[in-house]
């Protein structure tokens, strides 16, 4: 009963710290994160719809998933590239990144589309 | 001497598969032309009852000695004759051409044959029975004996005289009527081999050990002093007093079998199609709903009436029954079924087997190849994926937000 609090206390002081030095995180980065959580979220979503319905059109589910996963991977590979802390990417600018990502985005939704019935 | 126990073993008969046989015009099965041999032509007036009911019912019977040289059964490669009786036991060599190969090709043609041996049964007669399964009891002295079951008049104290009415039950071999009085027998004992595999054409046979069996003289024989006695033990249980056997009402029963008059089916119109449809298909589809449709009819004697029985089965077969139903009939002779194609595709066989003790063997095939669904035949939206569909567009829609608000936030 007495350590509760102190857990709590330290949960809390943990998440506060977390979001001020989120806070800090440039814009851009921002919403590339909101993008990746919007994408495994609808993969979820999908994975719980075909555990209740069945594995019945078994491509499209498979398309409609990996779609999901690989738009958060592209995004994050974006993420990556363009994050001024890293150091490995320095040389590559923002707009090759990008235009990489978009590149890569139209070939995923292509076979998307052909794979999804 | 040997000692058998009675059954209803003295007759055996061979009724074996399917090959068609072009024995009998298909539209009139029932044998008309018939060779009868015998060794005494007395025989001819001793067994009076038995021949003039086969004549009264339309068959052409040609009596000739056993050992007469002009004996043939076929001439210029046709058979003369539908059907062979040999009431000749005791020959040893037959006269003209006919030895037991002719008489196994003539049953392997489809023909039918009788054959009647007593305790003097030659060796010929014996071969010709061993050639088609049927082993007589080689001890020329042995008879058969029953003290169980015997006819009390004609043989004091002796129990060779056999009276029987333990019958196979079969009404198309021993015809609807029951046969109340029972049958005399008295003659060898044989036994059925049963790795006997001759004559899979439906040609009939008939093997007696007794050729008495056919006579007069147990038709009328004893008209007041016909007695049937059942013992156990010692103990008489019952005794039956009978005013004529029933040995004349047997044997043309069986014989109306042995010539075709009863028992003979045959299968027309053959379709299938499609449930709604009438066109037969040159090939189903998975799932497809599909209807079979035979005739079955059994030759009377005169007429092909309905076949009537509720055991008739389809298989759907690829190397093993996929579906197997049992056919409904309207009692006009038209069998019907209907089900579903399964779901795997190949060569398949419509296949009816048909194979009941007395009756003709029927046995038809047809092939049909089943095909997959064709990709124009699925569903273009499938509602249970509209989901998927959704998450793949929302991804792109997302995408296309994304770039705006990326490239536009700085």
């Amino acid at each position: 009963m007495g350590k509760s609090p102190t857990t709590k206390d330290d949960a809390q002081a943990l998440f506060q710290s977390l979001r001020s030095a989120y806070s800090a995180t440039p814009t851009n980065l921002k919403i590339i994160d909101l993008y990746v959580v919007f994408a495994v979220f609808t993969a979820l979503v999908q994975v719980v719809y075909m555990a209740i319905v069945g594995s019945f059109p078994f491509n499209s589910f498979l398309s409609g998933v990996l779609s999901c996963v690989g738009t958060a991977v592209l995004a994050v590979c974006l993420r990556i590239q363009v994050n001024k802390e890293n150091k490995e990417f320095k040389d590559l600018p923002p707009e090759r990144a990008f235009a990489d990502f978009v590149l890569c985005n139209l070939v995923l939704h292509l076979v998307i589309m052909n794979f999804l019935g | 001497m040997a000692n058998f126990s009675i059954a209803t073993v003295f007759i055996a008969s061979i009724s074996l598969l399917f090959a068609l046989s072009n024995s009998f015009s298909l539209e009139n099965p029932t044998d008309r032309r018939i060779l009868v041999l015998v060794d005494d032509l007395a025989l001819k007036s001793s067994h009076s009852i038995f021949f003039s009911s086969l004549q009264t019912r339309g068959f052409e019977l040609d009596f000739k000695l056993s050992d007469d040289p002009k004996i043939a059964l076929q001439r210029y490669g046709q058979y003369l004759y539908d059907g062979l009786i040999l009431f000749s036991p005791t020959i040893e060599r037959f006269g003209g051409s006919l030895d037991v190969a002719a008489i196994l090709d003539f049953v392997d043609s489809g023909k039918d044959l009788i054959v009647a041996a007593d305790a003097s049964a030659s060796d010929l007669i014996r071969n010709i029975a061993a050639e088609c399964g049927v082993d007589f009891d080689e001890d020329s002295s042995a008879v058969v004996i029953d003290h169980g079951s015997y006819a009390v008049s004609g043989t004091e104290g002796d129990h060779t005289l056999i009276a029987a009415d333990d019958f196979i039950q079969s009404d198309v071999l021993l015809g609807t009527t029951k046969i109340e009085a029972p049958v005399l027998f008295k003659g060898i004992g044989h036994s059925l081999n049963p790795a006997n595999s001759l004559a899979r054409n439906n040609a009939r046979v008939l093997f007696s050990g007794s050729l008495d069996l056919f006579s007069n003289k147990y038709e009328i024989f004893c008209s007041s002093s016909n007695h049937q006695c059942k013992r156990q033990g010692a103990q008489i249980i019952t005794c039956n007093r009978y005013a004529k056997s029933g040995n004349q009402q047997f044997v043309t029963e069986l014989s109306k079998w042995v010539f075709h008059e009863r028992g003979h089916l045959k299968a027309v119109n053959v379709r299938h199609h499609r449930v709604g449809e009438t066109d037969e298909p040159a090939i189903y589809r998975i799932n497809d709903d599909l209807e079979y449709l035979v005739e079955i009819y059994e030759w009377s004697g005169s007429s092909w009436e309905p076949y009537v029985a509720n055991d008739v089965q389809i298989q759907f077969y690829m190397m093993s029954p996929y579906v197997l139903k049992t056919m409904s009939t309207d009692k006009k002779g038209l069998y019907r079924t209907s089900f579903k194609v399964p779901d795997v595709y190949g060569v398949f066989q419509f296949k009816v087997e048909y194979q009941r003790l007395g009756y003709t063997s029927l046995s038809l095939a047809k092939q049909i190849p089943v095909r997959p669904f064709r990709h124009n035949e699925y569903e273009r939206f499938i509602p249970t994926a509209f989901p998927y569909y959704g998450a793949s567009f929302s991804t792109m829609a997302a995408f296309f937000i994304f770039s705006f608000v990326y490239l536009y936030s700085k």
